[in-house]
């Protein structure tokens, strides 16, 4: 037996901070002091701190160490392994007060979270089935194959799972429509095309626990009555891809797939499809239009999949994070499930907590935690102790939540009330040097690119708002833009044929519903208050605070900055291209370059004619 | 038997063509078709080499 096992996090983020060489470097240094027998690696799934990896793991003792780099592998293994010494230098220090924390549990990071969908994610060797099984994997397949099909149906019913992937549908309600459709043959599709700029929720699972998303999909097929499922991931994704495989075979080795599973009657296969990383393929019809070798495009609906899908069979569609939240219904029963969350929205939700806070990474929290509670004790709250200004939550088709709904409850429902949606998962967060303008057209300048261009709404109206965006960004708004804006929202959302049209404008709705002081800023005064829009800043040189070290002289790539030394320097705004280049090398002590965004006086006297209704159209 | 996969002993017949209704649970309750020692001893060990926390097993 091992005296120790040493955790390394294997997700595709710590394997690009360098975990592959901290293992191998660990081999050297374990069979250098003879502890190779005595030491077992595991190269686990994410850990969820991404941006602390690679993580390191040291059990029983539950030693986190974070950010280890091959060079701190033999002071970890001469210092702590053989003489039992912490190395503190390794150990989390919490930005906040710093503290410094040796075990993981300890860490604000992870302590209000709540692991079910990734419960072994971080945990487990995602390429070993045995661990899978010892953690109480395929026991919710196996209960699943001693009930009727519509009593499985009937259980994820009661369990009030909803989908993970986007709008929250009920999982059971899909099930049932699919279990009661007619057909020779059935499908189950797994959708695994996560596209959302910054999310990976799908990604860690996929790579961190395959054999929960498999066992799901099991269920899924004994529960409509179909014999193959599909898993539809992006070629983008090739360690998801590559652990996914090596679980399918295994899975069939040991009789949880294939002919006759368990020997009890059931037969299901699951193959791979990797898509080619087109957003709209994420829609349920476009994606089963690409793994038929289609163009991938939506289509109408109805008839729906669960009526008429792949290849024209009933076929039920679920996303990774659902699917591995089946597995715990079944085992442990629908009412347990149903024990966490709100009333609306039962279990848990992972997200992927990106841009201004301490602490980044993959959360899972359960339903009904305020935005307050994941930006600012999970979260650390906002970094360089900045002001927050808004989560946007759901990705390009989500919302900006500001700072008066801090304390809203993240539930489906909740959500879509105050104009975001949980979406699948992702939520950025932003302080105020963000301008929520130039968020909005940067969301709409991702949904406009990925367009499939099928429908005149999506297509030519996600261009004409992203247009109006630039124009405002780039102080060429004018005061009846803000209406058009909305006009054109609320027109593409009706009349857009898929999702992907009928969500685009939310960025803009919540910005303009929220904080539509900044577009008003930007229309009237041609200023941004986040000092963030380029062409409505201005570089100045303070003649009081110049030194002449000429640095920024030095730096500005168009020559625009004159200024003989010691003496104070000016800036030729008719040359100056805004790279802020001069801003960034100027000394933090001295501070002499200003960036400044006061806005035209011809700008102002434009608004207040406005607001008299003598020159604006609107 | 390294693995849950692997017999016990010549008693077990689980196969990817003769599979057993009750592999789920014999990898961790094991064997549930025949009494010895040895075998739930065998089971036992993967558990054990795999378990890297007290909280491991349970769910």
């Amino acid at each position: 037996m091992y005296e120790r096992h040493i955790l390394i996090c294997a997700g595709t983020g710590c394997i690009s901070s360098g975990a592959l060489e901290v293992k191998e470097t660990l081999v050297d240094e374990l069979e250098k002091h003879g502890l190779t027998n005595k030491v077992r690696i595991i190269m686990s799934g994410c850990h969820g701190f991404c941006e602390k990896g690679p993580i390191f793991i040291v059990y029983p003792e539950d030693v986190f160490y974070c950010g280890v780099q091959p060079e701190d592998v033999k002071e970890i293994v001469e210092e702590y392994l053989v003489k039992g010494n912490m190395v503190e230098r390794l150990l989390y220090h919490d930005p906040v007060n710093d503290e410094t924390h040796v075990s993981h549990d300890q860490i604000m990071f992870y302590h209000k979270q709540l692991r079910q969908a990734l419960r072994n994610c971080g945990v487990i060797d995602p390429e070993n089935i045995d661990e899978y099984i010892i953690r109480g994997g395929y026991k919710g397949l196996k209960n699943a194959l001693k009930m009727e099909p519509v009593e499985v149906v009937n259980e994820v019913k009661s369990s009030g799972l909803r989908g993970r992937g986007g709008a929250g549908f009920p999982t059971g309600m899909k099930w049932q429509f699919a279990n009661s459709s007619k057909g020779d043959k059935k499908y189950v599709v797994c959708n695994a095309d996560e596209g959302d700029p910054g999310a990976f929720m799908d990604r860690s699972l996929l790579e961190g626990d395959p054999h929960a998303v498999l066992e799901g999909m099991c269920i899924a097929g004994r529960a409509i009555g179909a014999d193959e499922g599909y898993i539809y991931v992006r070629s983008e994704y090739p360690l998801a891809i590559k652990r996914l495989r090596t679980a399918i075979g295994q899975a069939e080795e040991y009789g949880m797939l294939g002919e006759n599973v368990l020997g009890l009657g059931f037969n299901f296969k699951i193959k791979i499809k990797e898509g080619a990383g087109a957003f709209v393929c994420g829609e349920e019809t476009a994606l089963l239009a690409s793994i038929e070798g289609k163009r991938g495009v939506p289509r109408h609906r109805p008839p729906f999949p669960a009526v008429e899908g792949l290849w024209g069979k009933p076929t039920c569609i679920n996303n990774v994070e659902t699917l591995a939240n089946v597995p715990l219904i079944l085992r442990h029963g629908a009412e347990k499930f149903a024990s966490i969350g709100t009333e609306g929205s039962k279990g848990t939700k992972v997200f992927a907590l990106t841009g201004k806070v301490n602490n980044t990474g993959l959360v899972e929290v359960p339903m009904g935690v305020t935005i307050r509670e994941v930006v600012f004790d999970i979260g650390g709250g906002i970094r360089e102790g900045k002001k927050f200004k808004a989560a946007q939550i759901g990705g390009p088709s989500g919302g900006c939540i500001p700072e008066e709904h801090l304390d809203l409850p993240i539930d489906f429902d909740s959500l879509t009330t105050a104009g975001a949606m949980m979406g699948s998962g992702g939520l950025v967060v932003v302080d105020e040097d963000t301008c929520m303008v130039d968020m909005a057209r940067y969301f709409l300048s991702f949904t406009k690119k990925e367009s499939c261009g099928q429908c005149a709404p999506c297509r030519l109206g996600t261009t004409q708002m992203y247009n109006i965006l630039e124009d405002i960004t780039e102080g060429r708004g004018k005061p009846e833009d803000l209406k058009l804006l909305e006009e054109l929202a609320w027109a593409i959302k009706k009349g857009s044929m898929c999702g992907l049209g009928q969500t685009a404008p939310n960025p803009v709705l919540t910005t303009l519903r929220y904080f539509r002081h900044e577009y008003e800023a930007h229309v009237y005064e041609k200023r941004c208050p986040a000092l963030a829009c380029k062409a409505l800043l201005q570089y100045q040189i303070d003649p009081d605070k110049c030194i002449g070290c000429q640095r920024c002289k030095k730096e500005c790539p168009v020559e625009a900055i004159s200024g003989e030394k010691k003496e104070a320097h000016e800036i030729n705004q008719d040359l100056c291209i805004k790279c802020g280049a001069c801003y960034e090398v100027c000394p933090k002590k001295v501070r002499a370059v200003q960036v400044l965004s006061e806005g035209l006086p011809e700008s102002i006297e434009e608004k207040e004619a406005c607001e008299e209704g003598s020159k604006c159209q609107s | 038997m390294k693995h849950f996969i692997d017999h016990c002993c010549e008693k077990c017949f689980n196969s990817k063509e003769n599979p057993c209704e009750q592999f789920v649970e014999c990898c961790l309750d094991g064997p549930l078709c025949h009494e010895s020692e040895e075998c739930k001893e065998a089971r036992q060990q993967i558990v054990d080499r795999y378990s890297h926390s007290p909280l491991f097993r349970e769910q």
